[in-house]
C-alpha cells in the first residue's frame, strides 16, 4: 500500500518525454505554487490558536517536495476513493530533484513559486508530488521542519520540530475561489500544493470533537521546546486549495 | 489511504438527477383566465454533506458549464439539508459543481448528453456508500422517463 501510489507518480516523471516530445499540440505555460495559507504565515493567533491553546508563530516552515506531476484525468480523480488517477495527459515538473521551500517567504500573492513548464493545452484536473527528506541543505535528511515560537499563558517557547516522514499525495481539483490548471495554447495557468498545518496541530476555534482535531497533534506534547522530532504519518497535511488529496506515508 | 480522522473531515458532494416541476406562468394581460404551463424536465440536485453525514447547510455552491468551465455560471447556496437544485441548458458535456463551506470544498460532475435533451450519464461522488450510489443511479433514470412526460396543462382563474 505504501509504494501503490508511489510509483505511479514516478511514472508520471516517465511520462514528461513522451508528453513533451509530442510536440503536436498546442501548449501553454504551467506553473506550480505551494501555499501553507494565513496559518505558516501568520501563525496560529486567537482565535486560531491550537486545538490545546497555544500561539505559534514561525520564523521558517521548510517542506521539501519532489515527483511533481499535473494530470489531465477522465473521469475527474476521486481522492477519496484513492487508487490510481486515469490521466490521459502528464506533465512532470522538473526541479532537478527534491527542492526545499520555506512557506513563510511567499509572494505578493502567499504563495511560493516552485516553478513551472510547458503543457499541452488542456485541464489540469489532478496533481501529485510527495514530500520527500532533503538530500542537501542545512536540514539533509529531514522532510519538515518548523521553526518558531509557541506561547501559552504568558510563556514564549522556542522550538524546532522535524519530521523525516515520506508522504505522497494524489490530488483532484484545486477547489478555491477560482478554477485552475486551464492550459490554453500560448496562455499560462497555475496550480497549487495546499498545505494545512491545522491538520498537524488542530484549531482551539473548532470544536473539540471536530474530526480534524481529534486527529491533530496540538502542541502540547512539544511543549518542553527545543528540537524535537515530529511524526506526521497519517495526518492530511497536503491539499489542493480546499480540495482533498489521498495520502500515504512510506 | 486518508486517516479516518482526516476522512471524517472531508466534505462529500453526491450528484443526483430528478424530475423538477417547472412553472411557467403566463396568460392573456387583460383576460379572464390565467394559464399556467406546467413542463416536467430535468434538473441536477446537490446533496452536498461532510462524511459525518452531517449536510453542507448554508454552503456556497457554484456552477460552471461545460464551454466555459473556467467562469461560475451560476452561483447560489445549499439549503439547510444540503441541497441544490439547478436546471442545466442545453450545453452538452461535462458541467461542473463546487461546493465550498468553512476551508472544506469538493467538486462534482455531470456529464449531460444531447441526445434526447438531455441525459445524465455519470457523476463523480466523493466517497458514497453503496446503497446511495444505487439511489442516485435511480434518481437518474426517473429523469429520463419523465422527460417524456410533458404535459400542458391550463387553469382557468378569475381575475378581479
Amino acid at each position: 500500500m505504501t509504494s501503490s501510489l508511489h510509483l505511479p507518480i514516478a511514472a508520471y516523471a516517465a511520462a514528461l518525454a513522451l508528453t513533451a516530445g509530442a510536440g503536436s499540440a498546442a501548449e501553454g505555460e504551467l506553473a506550480v505554487f505551494a501555499n501553507g495559507e494565513a496559518l505558516a504565515k501568520e501563525g496560529f493567533t486567537a482565535p486560531e490558536l491550537t486545538r490545546d491553546g497555544w500561539e505559534l508563530r514561525f520564523d521558517r516552515v521548510l517542506v521539501t517536495v519532489e515527483d511533481i506531476a499535473a494530470l489531465q484525468t477522465d473521469p475527474p480523480y476521486d481522492a477519496e476513493d484513492g487508487g490510481e488517477p486515469k490521466a490521459a495527459v502528464t506533465v512532470a515538473l522538473d526541479t532537478g530533484g527534491p527542492v526545499t521551500i520555506d512557506l513563510t517567504d511567499t509572494d505578493d500573492d502567499g504563495r511560493v513559486p516552485i516553478g513551472s513548464t510547458t503543457a499541452p493545452e488542456g485541464h489540469y484536473n489532478a496533481v501529485a508530488w510527495s514530500v520527500v527528506p532533503a538530500k542537501a541543505g542545512d536540514w539533509t535528511g529531514q522532510s519538515m521542519v518548523l521553526v518558531g515560537t509557541a506561547t501559552k499563558d504568558g510563556k514564549a517557547l522556542p522550538f524546532t520540530l522535524t519530521s523525516k516522514d515520506t508522504h505522497d499525495y494524489v490530488c483532484g481539483e484545486y477547489v478555491g475561489d477560482e478554477r485552475k490548471g486551464f492550459v490554453t495554447a500560448g496562455g499560462a495557468a497555475d496550480l497549487e500544493l495546499t498545505f494545512h498545518l491545522d491538520h498537524v496541530f488542530g484549531r482551539a476555534d473548532k470544536g473539540a470533537d471536530d474530526p480534524m482535531n481529534q486527529g491533530a497533534l496540538g502542541f502540547d506534547a512539544f511543549a518542553s521546546g527545543g528540537e524535537q522530532a515530529i511524526e506526521l504519518a497519517g495526518l492530511h497535511i497536503g491539499h489542493v486549495g480546499e480540495g482533498h488529496c489521498a495520502v500515504t506515508f512510506r | 489511504m486518508p486517516s479516518p480522522s482526516a476522512k471524517a473531515t472531508a466534505p462529500k458532494l453526491a450528484t443526483t438527477g430528478l424530475v423538477a416541476m417547472w412553472l411557467l406562468a403566463a396568460g392573456p394581460a387583460a383576460g379572464h383566465g390565467a394559464f399556467v404551463d406546467v413542463t416536467e424536465t430535468r434538473a441536477v440536485a446537490i446533496d452536498a454533506r461532510y462524511d459525518t453525514d452531517e449536510p453542507m447547510a448554508k454552503a456556497q455552491v457554484t456552477v460552471f458549464a461545460p464551454d466555459d468551465p473556467a467562469k461560475p455560471w451560476r452561483v447560489g447556496q445549499t439549503d439547510t439539508a444540503g441541497r441544490f437544485v439547478f436546471m442545466p441548458d442545453d450545453r452538452a458535456g461535462r458541467w461542473a459543481i463546487q461546493v465550498r463551506q468553512a476551508g472544506h470544498g469538493a467538486m462534482g460532475y455531470v456529464d449531460v448528453g444531447a441526445a434526447a435533451g438531455m441525459t445524465l450519464t455519470s457523476s463523480a461522488t466523493a466517497g458514497l456508500a453503496p446503497m446511495q450510489r444505487l439511489l442516485m443511479v435511480a434518481c437518474v433514470a426517473w429523469g429520463c422517463i419523465g422527460t417524456a412526460l410533458y404535459f400542458r396543462r391550463a387553469t382557468r382563474a378569475t381575475v378581479a
